[in-house]
């Protein structure tokens, strides 16, 4: 259980098929623990088998909990939350509050669940071999986490940017590899590091860009109090950190502003309306 | 628990509110005997006392979820946790006879006043997650009418509580119409729970909106028009 210790790696990850060099340097926080020697051997073969193979080398993560583990758990979960009721003085016979330790156990779980999954689980093989090297971005996926110091939730959206070196990734992978990471006791800092790394392992991309916009209930609810205050923090590897036109192409994509789903139905009702209206009939006209 | 608790919602304010059609004959009943200041030290120390309390059940938390409870990011987060949880339900510790200072004035004034944007933060008591959102509160005095931060404050002193978004909006109405005995009051709420938006069923873009109308805001449907619209935007 001890894969959250702080442990502090300085990586290299260097790829030899002759494009440009992916260098991660920095420290980590052992989430991943990696030696780097595991990634020599592999580096040099190529191909998709390569990719599996230094995906299950690289990620000796231990899971800290299992579904069983989870329901091991939850009657001490139940009491210490009973307990915390009692402490604050409310009286956890009422009826609202009959249940609440259990279910406040469970989302707890719930907001913890990223403890219980690995990458190679989600990534499911959806890696595949494309000829395209230009920049692939997701962004607005919304994410939510868990403040490992108040224990209060952080909510905000994610923005993923890479350029694919051959390789790409399923896009819902994007945002699962954001869920593993989000949902845990994190902080914003680790948690856009987790992520970028964690793509960039996958993938051997030339460059991942994460960057995190988040609010921070810590911070609103209690303390400074300050409702509009919004945290961005961001994680620039191999092209997007040394090519500064490259990543002023990934924030400039970034801030454009395309037609919303919701946007995009609003127009579709009202046009149909119209329809209606000008046909004078209460059904729909094609 | 004081009668200030969320328990069984019989106490007086609610009966009064069926039996006398929203208003109380009697004035507000102001606390005795025990000064203040000497309530509130009590309270604290009574807080402080619990604090230990509640952070070994919140290190017992952080063990069952898998977490390593020695690692530097988590070492002081029991206690932050305890205390955390402890402002958040600092609601229960005041009322509103406190909380109003006396900021009770005699105004020659009997049109609507609206304070509307209200931030308001809670606890939901089934989940134990934040729900968050925006209050509306609207009264038209009889000759009395309050400081306008006192209408944020009761604001304050229900919504720092375990709650359930309708109560909450009740007790702020039935609190403010108990003190100042207006010709009416109306409070809207509209929020974001949390418990629907990070688990469960996940929907990002849901609000839940809900509403206590008093006096003359239940009884007219102008009045309650007008607060609506001037709500609204």
């Amino acid at each position: 259980m001890d894969h959250s210790k702080q442990t502090e790696f300085t990586l290299t990850d260097k790829k030899d098929s002759g494009d440009a060099t992916l260098v991660i340097n920095g420290h980590f926080d052992g989430v991943v623990k990696r030696p780097p020697a595991a990634l020599q051997g592999p580096a040099a073969e190529s191909g998709s088998h390569r990719s599996a193979q230094s995906v299950t080398e690289s990620w000796k993560e231990e899971h800290t909990r299992s579904v069983e583990d989870n329901e091991v758990s939850l009657p001490s979960l139940a009491e210490a939350y009973t307990t915390i009721l009692r402490g604050l003085g409310e009286d956890p016979h009422r009826q609202g509050l009959a249940k609440t330790p259990w279910r406040a156990a469970t989302a707890m779980q719930f907001f913890t669940k990223g403890y219980q999954e690995t990458i190679i689980d989600v990534l499911n093989d959806a890696i595949f071999d494309e000829d395209h090297d230009e920049m692939v971005i997701v962004k607005d996926i919304d994410v939510f986490s868990m403040c490992e110091h108040h224990l209060v939730p952080i909510i905000g959206r994610v923005h993923i940017g890479y350029l694919p070196n051959k390789r790409v990734l399923g896009l819902s992978k994007l945002a699962r590899i954001v869920e593993i990471y989000s949902r845990r006791l994190q902080v914003q800092e680790r948690l856009t590091k987790q992520i970028a790394v964690a793509i960039t392992e996958a993938l051997h991309p030339t460059g991942v860009g994460v960057i995190i916009e988040a609010t921070h209930m810590c911070m609103v609810m209690r303390g400074v109090q300050k409702m509009n205050s919004k945290t961005i923090t961001s994680t620039m590897l191999g092209v997007f950190r040394e090519d500064p036109k490259t990543r002023d192409e990934f924030l400039t994509l970034l801030s454009c502003q395309p037609a919303m789903y919701n946007d995009w139905q609003n127009k579709v009702f009202q046009s149909m309306a119209e329809d209606c209206v000008k046909s004078g009939s209460t059904h729909h006209t094609s | 628990m004081n009668g200030h608790c969320n328990g069984n919602g019989s106490d007086v304010a609610t009966d009064d509110f069926h039996y006398n059609n929203g208003f109380s004959e009697v004035s507000v009943k102001k606390a005795v005997v025990v000064p203040a200041s000497v309530h509130r030290k009590e309270e604290e120390e009574e807080v402080q006392g619990r604090l230990p309390v509640l952070q070994a059940a919140y290190s017992s938390i952080l063990r069952e979820l898998g977490e390593d409870v020695d690692r530097q990011g988590l070492l002081r987060t029991p206690l932050r946790a305890a205390k955390a949880m402890q402002f958040f339900t600092r609601g229960y510790h005041q009322t509103v006879e406190g909380v109003l200072n006396d900021a009770i004035f005699d105004e020659d004034h009997n049109e609507m006043v609206i304070v509307k944007g209200i931030d308001m933060f809670s606890l939901c008591e089934h989940h134990l997650v934040p729900f968050f959102g925006k209050v509306h509160i609207g009264y038209i005095p009889n000759k009395k009418v309050v400081g306008l931060s006192k209408l944020a404050r009761i604001v304050e002193i229900f919504s720092r509580r375990l709650q359930v978004q309708e109560r909450l909006t009740k007790q702020i109405a039935m609190g403010l119409s108990n003190a100042l005995q207006p010709k009416g009051v109306a409070v809207v709420i509209e929020a974001s729970h949390m418990c629907m938006v990070m688990r469960g069923v996940q929907k990002m873009n849901s609000r839940t909106v809900t509403s206590s109308m008093l006096g003359i805001y239940l009884e007219d449907p102008k009045t309650r028009e007008e607060f609506l619209s001037l709500t609204q935007h």
